[in-house]
This record gives C-alpha cells, sequence and structure tokens, in this order.
C-alpha cells in the first residue's frame, strides 16, 4: 500500500515537467465539454420544431448547418486531446530513460554487479514503457471526468432539476463501488498472485525443462501436469475475475439505470405537461455524456495500476546509492609516464556492510610490477577496482604520482590505464572498433596502428582469419570467438591505448596450453616499462613479478619477492604448497 | 485463411461456451442501442400524447426500457464472464496440444533455435493466440449481427435512411480500421525492431560497462541510447495519431450517420410516411450503433499478429523428431555396460564433427573420467548416451543391445545424467528433488542432498525443503544449483549415473567432500565424470582426454600423471576456484 502511494506519488512528480501538454488536454476537455453541450442543444432544437412546431427541412437549416460543425469540432479537439496526451506521455518517458541511463554510469560496473543485466534492462526499456499509458490514456480521463459531469450538470440544473438530482445521487456511487469491489478483487488477486504467476508460466517452465524431465522419464507425466495447471489457472482466474468484474457491473449499473430512470421520469412529465420536450430531449441527450467519462476512466483505470507496478522497479533503481567522488574543480595536469601509485590505510566498505579492504598501505614505484595474490574475496579485484574508480574507499587516500586521486580528472585518468579482466567483453561493433574503443564512434579509426597492436598481442594471426578481418563484426558478447580469441583481441585492446599502468585479472577459466603459453607472452611484452598490477592466479605470473602482495581479508598480510616470501614459510608458501599438490 | 481454420479447428471443443458468449455479447450490445432509441421514442410519445391530451399506454414502455438497462447490465457481466472463461478453456486447450507436440522435439529437433528467442517466442505466441477469441472473433461476429440488426430495424421505417448507415457503418468498421492497419504497419515494424535494438544496445554496454567508462565511451553510449528512444517516440507518435486520427474518424462517422438521419427522415416524417415519435428514436439508433464497430480497429490490428503467431507455433509443432522410439522395441538385456563402438558424431550437416571415431567401455560398476578443454566434444557424449540425438556414424549399446532398439523410457531408466546446466522447475526442493525419484522417502532425499553437500544450505532456507524455487522462487547461485543437481541425480536409483562438471563453482575442500559423498553413496553404480578440473581423477578406474572429439590419451591417473602431457593443463593454479555461494 505504502509502495503504491510512493508509485503514484512519483508519476504525479513527473507531471511538472510535462505541463505545457497536459495544460492542452485540460483546455481540449473543456473544449469537448462546450461542444457536447451546444450539440445536444442543437439536436433537441430540432427534434423538437420538427414534432412540435410542424418545421421542415427548410426551416431546421440553420441548426442543420451548424451541426458537421460541431462534429468536426468535436472529432478535431477529441485529436488535440489526444496528441496533446501523447507529448505528455513521450516526453516524461524520454527524461526517465535517459535519468535511468545516467544513474547506471554513475553507478558504474560494480555497484551494478549485483543486479542482473536483464532485469536493469528491463527497468529501463519495459518498465519506462509500461508509464506510457498513465500519462496517455489515465490522466486525460482523469481530466475528463472532472470536467466534463459538471459542465452538463450546470446546463441539466435550469432545464430540470430532477433529471439533475438523479445525476447528483449517482454519480458518487459508481467510483464509489468500483473502489470497493477493485479492493476486494486486488485483495484476493495479491492473495494468490504467486501461485497465478507459477500457473501461468507452468507450461513455459515445463517446455524450458524439458530435457531434464526427458532425462528422469517425466516427460509424459508432465503432459498431464500442463492440463491441470491450465485448469487451475482457469479456475483460480475466474475467481478473481468474477468479482473484480463486478466493479465494472456497478459502473454499468448506475450508469444505465439512471438513463433509463431520467427518460422514463421525464416521459411522465411529458405526458402531465410539467415541461417542453425540448428540455426533456436535451436532458436526455447529455445524459449518456454524463456518464461517459467514468466509463472511460474505468476503461483506463488499469492503466494506472500497470505504471504503478512499473515505476516501483524505477524508483529503486533511481534509489541506489552511488557514493561518487565530489565533481572535480581544478583537476591536477597529469604527467605521461608510468606513475608511482601509493595507498595509505584505504578502506573500502560495500553496501551489504562487508569490508573490501581494510586500511591498506602500500607503494608501487613508477614501472615497478606488482602481483596480487591471496584467496578469493581477500580484496585483489578491489585494489583494481580502486584505481579503476568503480569503487571510491570510505576511508584513507589513493595518491597518483603524490597528488591524491579525487583531485584527478577521472576521464584523465583513465587514458593512462589498460585493464585486463578476467572475461573481457567484446562489443557488438567491428573487431577493428572492439581493439580501438575510439570515443566517437571510431571514425578516427587507423588500420595502421589497430594492426601494429594486434601483431604485439599476437592477434595478427586471428585478425587475417576472420572473414572481413578488421571490419569482421562480432556476435552478442563475442559469441562467436573462442575464449582464446577474445583474450587477444582484449590484449591488442590493451596494446592500442599506448597505457602507462596495466591493470590485470589473470583469466582462471580453462585455455589450452598453446593459446595459453602464447597469451602469456603477449601480456609480458604489454607489462615492460609499465607500472602494473596483476591480480595473479597462476604460479608463473607471481614468480616474475618485482614484488608479490599477500592479501587476506583485506589486509596485507605480507610482501616480498617470490623466494623471500617462500623462505618465509605463511599464508603465501601454504597457497604454493597447495598448487604444487594439485598440479 | 488456412491458418485461421486449423485455429478455430484447435477451438473446437469449446464451441458452446464460445457460442454462448458470443449470444450475452450480442444481447448487451442491442440492449444498449435500442435503450436510448426507446427512451427518446417513449419522451417524444409522451411528449406528442401530452400535447394532443390523448391517453397512452405507457406501463409497457416504460417496462421495455426498464428491461433494456437491466438486460444491458447483467448481459454485458455475464458476456464478460463466459468470454473469459471460453478464453481460459481455449487456453488450457491449446496449451496441451502444444506440450504433446513439442515434447518429442526438444531439444534434438529446436537446437537450430537460441533457446532464449525460442521461450520468448513461444510464450509471446501462446499469449497471443489466447486473445483471438477474446479480441477479434467475439467483437467481429458481434459487430456484424448488431450492424445488421441496426440497419433491419431501420429498412422497416425508412428504407434509404437504413442503406446511408449501412453504408457508413463498413466505412467506420471496415474501410477506416484497413487504411488505419495499412499506414500503421511500418512503424509498428519499426517499433519491434527498435525495441530489441535498443535491448541489444543495453545489455552490450551493461555488461561492458566497466570498458566502456574505462575507454571513456559513457555519453556516447548515452546519447546512442537517446537517439533510439528518441526514434521510437516517433514512431509512436506517428501510431498515436493515426488511432487519433481513426477514433475521431469513427466519432465523425456517427455523427454523420444521425445527421443523415434527420435530413432524410424530417421530410418523410412532414409527408407522413414515418410517424413523428419514431425521428428521435431512429436517430438515436443510428448513433448508438456505431458502438459496436468501436473494437474492430483493434481486432483488425491483431489479426495479421495473431496469424504470425499462429504460424511459427504451427512450423514449431509440425517439425519432425530427430530421434524416433523403435517401432518394435527389443527387450533389455539384463546388463548394463555400456559400449561405444568407434561413435563420430555431428549435430547437423555441414557442421564440423564433435566426436570423432571415439571408443568406450563403461562396464557395470566402473568408473571412468573424460576430461579435456570446453568444445572438446565432451558434452555430446551425453547427448548420444540419453538418445538426445543418435551419431553420425558407429553404434552405442546397453547390455549389449544397441541403444536404438530400446524404447527411450527404458533406455532412460537406467541411466542417470547430472546436467551440466540442469533445470529447475517452479517449485519447491522437494517436488524438484522427487522428479528424480517420486517414491523416495524423505532419508533417501537428505542422503542425496548430504552427499552433495547442499543439506545444510537447504535446512537453513526459511522453509527448509518447502522452499519455492525456479522462475518465481528463490533464485540460487551457480554453486547451489550444481550441487542441488548432483543430489537429485544421487536420488535416482539408475545403475548408470553420470556427472557432467559436478564440483563447477565449488571450491576445493567442498570439492573434495562432495566426491567422497558421491562415492559412498553410489558405491555400486557405473560412473561417467565428465570434467575439466582435477579433482576426483584420483579415485577413477580410467581417465579418457579427449581433444577436438578425438581420444588424445587415456590410462589410470598415475599413469596419466607420469606422462604428462594433456593432464598438466590442469597445473600451477595458486588460487582456490570462487566460492560463489557465500
Amino acid at each position: 500500500m505504502a509502495e503504491a502511494r510512493a508509485g503514484e506519488s512519483f508519476l504525479k512528480a513527473q507531471k511538472e515537467h510535462v505541463s505545457r501538454p497536459l495544460r492542452m488536454t485540460v483546455g481540449a476537455g473543456l473544449g469537448i465539454g462546450g461542444v457536447v453541450i451546444v450539440q445536444a442543444w442543437l439536436l433537441a432544437r430540432i427534434v423538437s420544431a420538427v414534432l412540435f412546431d410542424g418545421a421542415s427541412l427548410a426551416d431546421v437549416t440553420m441548426e442543420l448547418v451548424l451541426l458537421p460543425a460541431i462534429f468536426v469540432a468535436r472529432a478535431g479537439l477529441t485529436y488535440i486531446s489526444e496528441i496533446a496526451s501523447f507529448q505528455a506521455a513521450s516526453e516524461v518517458k524520454r527524461r526517465l530513460r535517459d535519468e535511468l541511463m545516467q544513474q547506471v554510469l554513475r553507478l558504474g560496473p560494480v555497484r551494478l554487479a549485483e543486479h542482473k543485466t536483464g532485469t536493469l534492462v528491463a527497468t529501463i526499456t519495459d518498465s519506462v514503457d509500461a508509464i506510457h499509458p498513465y500519462y496517455a490514456r489515465y490522466l486525460p480521463a482523469v481530466t475528463l471526468t472532472a470536467i466534463l459531469p459538471i459542465a452538463i450538470l450546470i446546463v441539466v440544473l435550469p432545464a430540470d432539476w430532477l433529471s439533475a438530482l438523479v445525476f447528483l445521487v449517482t454519480a458518487p456511487m459508481t467510483p464509489l463501488f468500483m473502489i470497493l469491489i477493485g479492493k476486494g478483487a486486488e485483495a484476493k488477486n495479491q492473495k494468490q498472485w504467486s501461485t497465478l504467476m507459477r500457473m501461468s508460466g507452468h507450461l513455459l517452465d515445463a517446455i524450458k525443462g524439458l530435457p531434464t524431465l526427458k532425462l528422469f522419464n517425466a516427460s509424459r507425466r508432465e503432459a498431464e501436469v500442463v492440463s491441470a495447471m491450465a485448469e487451475g489457472y482457469r479456475r483460480d482466474t475466474m475467481a478473481v475475475l468474477r468479482v473484480a468484474f463486478l466493479s465494472s457491473l456497478a459502473l454499468e449499473f448506475f450508469a444505465t439505470v439512471s438513463i433509463a430512470m431520467v427518460a422514463v421520469l421525464i416521459g411522465f412529465r411529458l405526458l402531465w405537461g410539467e415541461m417542453t420536450f425540448f428540455s426533456g430531449f436535451f436532458v436526455l441527450l447529455l445524459a449518456p455524456e454524463f456518464y461517459a467519462p467514468l466509463r472511460s476512466l474505468g476503461a483506463h483505470y488499469h492503466a494506472r495500476m500497470e505504471a504503478i507496478g512499473a515505476v516501483d522497479k524505477i524508483i529503486a533503481l533511481l534509489a541506489l546509492a552511488g557514493e561518487m567522488p565530489p565533481p572535480v574543480e581544478r583537476a591536477r595536469a597529469m604527467a605521461w609516464r608510468a606513475p608511482r601509485l601509493e595507498f595509505k590505510d584505504v578502506t573500502v566498505t560495500f553496501a551489504d556492510g562487508r569490508r573490501g579492504l581494510d586500511a591498506i598501505s602500500f607503494v608501487i614505484e613508477a614501472g615497478e610490477r606488482i602481483a596480487l595474490v591471496g584467496p578469493s574475496g581477500a580484496g585483489k579485484t578491489t585494489v583494481l577496482n580502486l584505481l579503476l574508480g568503480f569503487v571510491t574507499p570510505a576511508s584513507g587516500e589513493i595518491l597518483i604520482d603524490d597528488v591524491p586521486m579525487q583531485a584527478c580528472d577521472m576521464a584523465t585518468w583513465r587514458r593512462h590505464i589498460a585493464w585486463m579482466p578476467q572475461r573481457p567483453h567484446m562489443f557488438q561493433m567491428s573487431v577493428g572498433d572492439n581493439i580501438a574503443m575510439a570515443e566517437a564512434g571510431g571514425n578516427e579509426r587507423d588500420a595502421k596502428a589497430l594492426m601494429s597492436a594486434a601483431r604485439e598481442a599476437s592477434a595478427e594471426a586471428l585478425i587475417e582469419r576472420l572473414p572481413h578481418g578488421l571490419d569482421t563484426l562480432t556476435e552478442e558478447d563475442g559469441r562467436d570467438l573462442s575464449g582464446g580469441e577474445v583474450q587477444r583481441i582484449a590484449l591488442a585492446r590493451a596494446f592500442h591505448r599506448r597505457p602507462e599502468l596495466v591493470l590485470m585479472d589473470e583469466p582462471t577459466a580453462h585455455l589450452d596450453p598453446d593459446t595459453e603459453k602464447s597469451i602469456l607472452a603477449a601480456s609480458e611484452r604489454l607489462l615492460v616499462g609499465r607500472t602494473s598490477i596483476t591480480a595473479a592466479h597462476r604460479l608463473n605470473t607471481v614468480e616474475r613479478a618485482d614484488r608479490i602482495f599477500v592479501l587476506e581479508n583485506g589486509r596485507l598480510v605480507d610482501e616480498g619477492d617470490h623466494e623471500t616470501l617462500l623462505k618465509r614459510g605463511g599464508l603465501y608458501a601454504d597457497l604454493v604448497q597447495r598448487a604444487a599438490s594439485e598440479g | 485463411m488456412a491458418l485461421l481454420l486449423r485455429l478455430i479447428k484447435l477451438m473446437r471443443p469449446v464451441r458452446g461456451m464460445m457460442a454462448l458468449s458470443i449470444a450475452l455479447s450480442l444481447l448487451a450490445m442491442l440492449a444498449n442501442i435500442c435503450l436510448l432509441a426507446v427512451s427518446g421514442w417513449f419522451i417524444a410519445a409522451m411528449g406528442l400524447a401530452g400535447v394532443a391530451g390523448a391517453s397512452m399506454n405507457y406501463f409497457t414502455p416504460a417496462a421495455i426500457i426498464r428491461a433494456l438497462a437491466i438486460a444491458r447490465t447483467a448481459g454485458r457481466y455475464a458476456e464478460r464472464v463466459t468470454s473469459h472463461e471460453a478464453t481460459f478453456r481455449v487456453l488450457a486447450g491449446l496449451r496441451r496440444w502444444f506440450y504433446d507436440r513439442l515434447e518429442p522435439l526438444i531439444p534434438g529437433a529446436l537446437s537450430d533455435q537460441t533457446s532464449g528467442e525460442l521461450f520468448t517466442g513461444i510464450r509471446n505466441d501462446i499469449e497471443r493466440l489466447e486473445l483471438v477469441f477474446l479480441r477479434i472473433i467475439s467483437p467481429v461476429v458481434v459487430a456484424g449481427l448488431a450492424g445488421l440488426f441496426v440497419v433491419g430495424v431501420l429498412a422497416l421505417h425508412h428504407g434509404i435512411s437504413a442503406i446511408v448507415i449501412a453504408a457508413l457503418l463498413v466505412v467506420a468498421g471496415v474501410a477506416l480500421p484497413l487504411i488505419a492497419m495499412r499506414q500503421g504497419a511500418k512503424p509498428s515494424r519499426d517499433l519491434t525492431a527498435l525495441s530489441s535494438e535498443m535491448k541489444a544496445l543495453l545489455i552490450d554496454g551493461l555488461e561492458g560497462l566497466a570498458e566502456l567508462q574505462l575507454a571513456g565511451r559513457d555519453a556516447y553510449f548515452r546519447s546512442r541510447l537517446a537517439g533510439l528512444s528518441e526514434r521510437q517516440i516517433s514512431c509512436e507518435r506517428q501510431l498515436a495519431m493515426q488511432q487519433g486520427l481513426a477514433s475521431a474518424a469513427i466519432v465523425l462517422a456517427a455523427n454523420l450517420a444521425l445527421l443523415a438521419v434527420l435530413v432524410l427522415v424530417i421530410p418523410a416524417v412532414r409527408d407522413g410516411s414515418v410517424g413523428a415519435a419514431y425521428l428521435p428514436a431512429l436517430m438515436l439508433l443510428a448513433l448508438a450503433s456505431f458502438d459496436a464497430v468501436v473494437p474492430l480497429p483493434l481486432a483488425l490490428q491483431s489479426l495479421p499478429g495473431a496469424l504470425q503467431s499462429a504460424r511459427r507455433l504451427f512450423d514449431l509443432a509440425d517439425r519432425t523428431p530427430n530421434v524416433c522410439e523403435p517401432s518394435q522395441p527389443r527387450r533389455a538385456g539384463s546388463g548394463h555396460e555400456i559400449s561405444f563402438d568407434d561413435v563420430s558424431f555431428r549435430y547437423a550437416k555441414g557442421r564440423p564433427l564433435v566426436v570423432r571415431n571415439f571408443n568406450l567401455q563403461l562396464g557395470e560398476g566402473r568408473r571412468i573420467a573424460v576430461v579435456g578443454e570446453t568444445g572438446a566434444g565432451k558434452s555430446s557424449l551425453i547427448n548420444l548416451i540419453v538418445r538426445f540425438w543418435d551419431p553420425t556414424s558407429g553404434r552405442i549399446t546397453m547390455g549389449g543391445v544397441p541403444i536404438n532398439e530400446l524404447a527411450l523410457e527404458v533406455l532412460r531408466a537406467r541411466i542417470c545424467v547430472q546436467q551440466q546446466r540442469p533445470y529447475f522447475f517452479s517449485a519447491t526442493v522437494r517436488d524438484n528433488l522427487l522428479l528424480a525419484r517420486p517414491d523416495a522417502t524423505q532419508g533417501h532425499i537428505e542422503a542425496a542432498t548430504r552427499a552433495a553437500q547442499i543439506h545444510d544450505f537447504i535446512t537453513s532456507l526459511p522453509r527448509g525443503y518447502d522452499t519455492y524455487i525456479g522462475a518465481h522462487g528463490r533464485l540460487l547461485s551457480g554453486g547451489q544449483v550444481h550441487r542441488l543437481a548432483v543430489a537429485r541425480a544421487l536420488l535416482n536409483p539408475a545403475p548408470v549415473l553420470v556427472l557432467d562438471e559436478p564440483t563447477e563453482g565449488l571450491d576445493a575442500i567442498t570439492a573434495a567432500a562432495m566426491f567422497r559423498g558421491i562415492s559412498s553413496l553410489a558405491h555400486d553404480r557405473s560412473i561417467l565424470l565428465i570434467t575439466h578440473r582435477e579433482t576426483g581423477l584420483a579415485d577413477m578406474d580410467e581417465i579418457v582426454v579427449l581433444q577436438n572429439g578425438c581420444v588424445a590419451a587415456r590410462g589410470s591417473y598415475a599413469e596419466l600423471s607420469r606422462l604428462g602431457g594433456p593432464l598438466n593443463a590442469f597445473k600451477s593454479r595458486i588460487d582456490d576456484r570462487p566460492r560463489d555461494d557465500l
């Protein structure tokens, strides 16, 4: 309930950005009100004149000529109101989508890691689309409901107070009953929501699991379950719907019965000569128009429910806290050379309260080659993520060439870094663009530079084998490339950046020995003359490092070169020992 | 048309309910139309009688008005209930039919489709077809019959206006929607394409977000999404404008019908050929009759999509299975030794061989491991053993009988596979486990889950073994999924156990404990272990190293370790695999 209120107020808050088109909807609504009344008035005059004053076509020419103009005006105003509300809806959509996109970029990959890509994508696309009908259908219906019945009541009151009274009494009853019944249906629906979802999704569940069912000889048995589930779904959904339909029954009932009442009441007073036919017919013509907005509101009410349901996810994503580094006012100039890095008591706390790093301090000299080792969860990746700017320290300081990292412009700093993650991502663009990763979409691509990067990464042969060389498009996340090929292209990407700092997370996935050897050799070349930090998983990588940092539970427990650490015993010696015993 | 007929044929079992629903819908529609017309006639007649000072039987018309009001209200409710009832029955029939058709086809005959596309396709298509009656059939039939009724009544009083109204109804109900549909076809198509393009862009960008930000391409990414969003909105605007025009046109047509009746009938009233009180009645009848055509644009708009969905589903359902039940299955021998004799296999013509001249004897109670890198053909062996596919050449026997001469259920009752990508249904943990052995006791279940090192995790869940998992329940991590799959396989009593990467995602200590559990619980069963890790290999009777579908080496663990070579690929890892389920 509280969630629904938050959703509704979020949706309402968006209205301020689209006040102009919404005002246009109101204006068009007022216009429609006026036109509806004039139309009823003209029709009542014509029929009354023909029936009671013996008028012929010629006598009502004036009214007959005005009618088409009124019709066109009504159609035009309806059209304007639709377009204006569409405008409002699409403006809200455009803003929200961009806001979500900015939020995603603000949060960055690490803070988004625990959110499934599919859910994020659905929030940015489907959820944003789902609020469209709220502005395009529901709000205009609300506007018309607020305007039309009152306008009609004002003109009906002097013509026939009794009918006005009927309108006045029945109008509030309709929404009242709708809300009462709607609440009942919703409660019923909520109660069985998960059961209903499960039953509704059962067929797909069964089809997805068919191989498993077959392996356990249960696939024929499941056919009966498919039938039973569909049957249960019918039974339970109909139980909910029978109640839900009562709310539209209430709406229909009040609208229809009061029209009938008005007609009968008018009829008798006409018979008794207590009112003119003109007034009576005028009121009768307006009676359906009085209830029409309420009916259309009832028809579009579900748009509101759907929007509120969808907006939850949007609010949740926008509410995620990203501790962002404050914007840099005057960024310090950065020298283009291998940097010296210093961590001073750096502590990282994750959103769930876990400590990623615990007051860690170390210095890495320019051009030094560091290997990080330790059990998973020790904080190796967090050290890399800090330098990449994907994670910010809760306390402590990182110095780059003695300048605090907060004082550096992030974009400039990142240009110094090449990063080799465990599973590099291949974008759906050409292999060349994947290597270049140029900012503006790759028009300043220099084929020579690309090929030389490829050569350094031992990816030249691979690219020559591709059907269109550098211009070959990669499929979704490089699905058409093997793990080794992806690694090679990512290495070429790293060489192409001409970085000063190399951050590397060694692949743990199994590559065939030849590929592994050649990738290791290429990585070696990448590190030469650069500062580098490698989260290492392999003995031979560690052995070649200038210094090894041994991490455990977010602390630096030991450091030194391979020989020293081995002699000293402790965690490093244990790790090496275990590797040897597995191998 | 043939498609539509085939679809309607599938709905035959519910035709009674559908007819009832259409009748009720028509009743409600006609009551609505007549209510206004009779009311108009009533007050005109009452007014005329009042002026003339004549008496009038007002009981009957007043009663008719009340009856129509009630018929409309009750009729609409009854119609809604029956039409949805009919829809859900159609749904039940359609689902069962489709499942029965698909059952023999998966996974072999549908392997040319990526599973994601296949499943979203099926879901969307079935959802669309389920609405065919409610959205298309019922409104079209009702509009046609109601239109005929109105035109007939008009014709009784004034022929020419009947013709004019008929023409206007056809324009508003058929011509306008058709034009709107034709003009809307391109933007609708673009919209679908844009929506998938947007999703693809987002998936690509979000999965590569780190690389994107590192390259400073985030602004470009944002602007590309904004560009797609803009194009989407412009397509939607075109559609909204067309829809706005179409609905304005229907309102206009209704009002023109009213005007036409006025202009045509007023002279007839003057010359006495139409009774004066009928003027308001006929005029309101014409106006209200357009209510019946309001749902037609939507109905016509959804028709091509529905037919396309029907075509896709029929195409899937009409495929021929790639593995057939033997027409006269042989009785299984008493043994369950499995033997591969010179087996080669490719998934489709023109694709490379994934298994080449493979030989293997898995004697009763023996334990063999097949190791090799991803793509070496290990998992294809499983697909062949359980006959998800048949070998391209060579043959596989069980207890000396070729497996393609055994009934599929007999074969699969003797072999139990722990899948590398197991599927867990949207059901409780217990139900998912019982799939492997419906008559298992809690004791059997716990023995299996303890061996698979997952019992403690399950009991830590708030509802223990009764926790819902799967698509609509608790999400399990990769490691939990694997352990649960191992438990499910251990629960199954089949004498041959096939394990596909059982320790995936587990740390070394848990993996070792799991192997001890498997060894003790399955001590009398044959085991075929497929893995690319080293854990557990030492306990195997034989190890087969597979490379590119060929056997690169085979022998005992000790022999292969001495040789070095292929087995060495496992060496020199200095840390544990990540524990992904903490």
